[in-house]
């Protein structure tokens, strides 16, 4: 275990140390500020967002889960493997004591850490815009769907983290990578609309399952389901990016 | 530590291997590799590893370290093997395979700190106590993506010995380093040797440097290990190293 967390803590303060705490902050503004743009364009159509502070954070959520985030996590993700790999500085911690499994799956919990951080940094500053906007809808009850929608967003992030680092380990240029990324992330969303009975395959369309956690009746089948399919998408796509991760000759 | 011990007849103890490698072959598609290589190397010994580009230096080096799988045979480090039993196999070794490698975004510092935390015992006196051993301490605070290639190959020699490692694995330790540099490694290798009785592992093409510097030769070529032996042998028949490696690659050449 020593060798995990030791690896654990180097890859968190890499991240620190390349200013991706920076990025973390500009997403962060980037993300509520479009919400408020976009709540003001609904409030002046009618629909008020800040009629209720609670409904302002998720409906930030939303735009964050589906924009800012899956990208910036899949830059962190191809840094962290491709990037590592292309500029040989993979082998530094692969000629310590530590497994490769170790390894691996500290680099995975390292970029849980950084979508946890981002995540907790969105919701404390949104929250807060929020209740500066309306002070005084703020209810208990909704200050815990605000946590629960913005921690459950953690599980389909990370399986898209996972599909990248599956990648990531297939191809060597972090560009290459990038871009299959982001086209199959389009592919994705748009079958998702197309195919709309069969959306819960694709991952994108998961992305906003926190609405399911948060709405007055909640579906715990519809919550069932999409959990074990992305449970599912999530072991197989860690246990390729494994299996590639350790054959891989330096 | 764990390591094999061999008994000899009078019951006493005739040497700890320190590394051993049976029949290991790694085939490249453009044909070049390495094949059946046998090795033994003891403790105390300060092994060099001779041979021309190509010959399959690094690629055994890095199958040694974990860097990359072998298509068969096998290598204990300290009796454990390297596939097999990887983190005890590496707790005790130092290595800088090929290139001098360091997160150039991280200062010479921060570089070591963060490979401390997988040691016990590592502390920032130790730290600034390999730094000195380089000679890299002035520039402690400095990012490593402003080092010229010899600072990096300092710095990643002083990642090779933060841990006080008991084997040492080193490609191209002189690699762009200047000749003072070159004298003070040198000097810095006795010095582990004697008072830490650090074993060795050293590829070099410097053959004039291998013949200060090593107690024993092997001498790969086209994948082959040609020979072993100790250095006083060597020089008993030959004049100096450099001839010793002329005639063995000749030899093999005319086969």
């Amino acid at each position: 275990m020593e060798g995990f967390k030791a690896t654990v803590i180097n890859e968190i303060e890499k991240m620190y140390k390349k200013k991706k705490m920076i990025v973390i902050l500009i997403i962060s503004v980037a993300v509520i500020a479009i919400g408020i743009l976009i709540s003001i364009g609904l409030s002046s159509v009618g629909v008020g967002v800040f009629k209720k502070s609670s409904v302002f954070p998720i409906s930030v959520l939303s735009v964050l889960a589906n924009t800012l985030l899956p990208l910036f996590t899949t830059l962190v993700a191809i840094d962290l493997f491709s990037g590592e790999f292309s500029h040989n500085t993979m082998k530094i911690a692969l000629t310590r004591p530590v497994s490769r499994f170790k390894l691996f799956s500290a680099k995975i919990t390292a970029i849980a850490f950084f979508v946890m951080v981002n995540l907790v940094v969105v919701m404390l500053l949104s929250t807060s815009v929020g209740l500066i906007c309306n002070f005084n809808s703020i209810t208990f009850i909704g200050i815990i769907r605000i946590i629960i929608s913005y921690i459950v967003t953690l599980l389909p992030i990370m399986v898209l983290a996972l599909i990248v680092v599956f990648f990531s380990n297939i191809l060597k240029s972090s560009s290459a990578v990038f871009f299959l990324c982001i086209m199959l992330y389009m592919i994705s969303f748009v079958m998702g609309k197309i195919f709309s009975p069969y959306s819960s395959l694709f991952i994108t369309s998961m992305l906003d399952w926190h609405i399911h956690w948060v709405s007055d009746t909640m579906l715990i089948t519809k919550i069932t389901r999409e959990f074990l399919i992305m449970l599912g998408y999530g072991i197989m796509f860690f246990t390729g990016g494994y299996y590639l991760f350790d054959k891989r000759d330096l | 530590m764990v390591s094999t011990v061999i008994p000899n007849k009078y019951g006493g103890i005739l040497m700890e291997k320190v590394i051993e490698i049976n029949g290991l072959t790694k085939m490249y598609k453009n044909g070049r590799g390495i094949k059946t290589l046998n090795l033994e190397i003891n403790k105390g010994d300060v092994f060099g590893f001779l041979g021309p580009n190509g010959s399959g230096k690094t690629t055994a080096m890095k199958i040694m370290t974990g860097l990359m799988k072998a298509d068969s045979g096998e290598v204990k480090l300290f009796g454990r093997n390297v596939v097999d039993e990887y983190e005890k196999a590496m707790q005790h070794v130092g290595c800088l395979i090929e290139t001098a490698e360091s997160y150039p975004y991280l200062t010479a510092y921060e570089n070591l700190k963060l490979f401390s935390r997988y040691y016990k015992n590592i502390d920032d006196n130790r730290i600034d106590e390999v730094l000195s051993l380089t000679g890299i301490l002035k520039y402690r605070n400095e990012k490593s993506k402003n080092f010229s290639l010899g600072m990096k190959q300092r710095l990643g020699l002083s990642a090779a010995i933060l841990s006080k490692p008991e084997l040492v694995i080193l490609d191209e330790p002189l690699n762009g380093l200047d000749v003072e540099g070159m004298i003070e490694i040198r000097k810095l290798i006795k010095k582990l040797v004697e008072t830490e009785q650090t074993t060795f592992f050293i590829s070099s093409h410097l053959i004039h440097d291998v013949e200060l510097t090593c107690t024993k030769i092997g001498i790969i070529y086209e994948g082959k290990l040609l020979s072993v032996d100790h250095m006083e042998n060597i020089l008993a028949n030959y004049a100096t190293l450099e001839n010793y490696f002329i005639s063995e690659v000749d030899k093999n050449g005319r086969i």
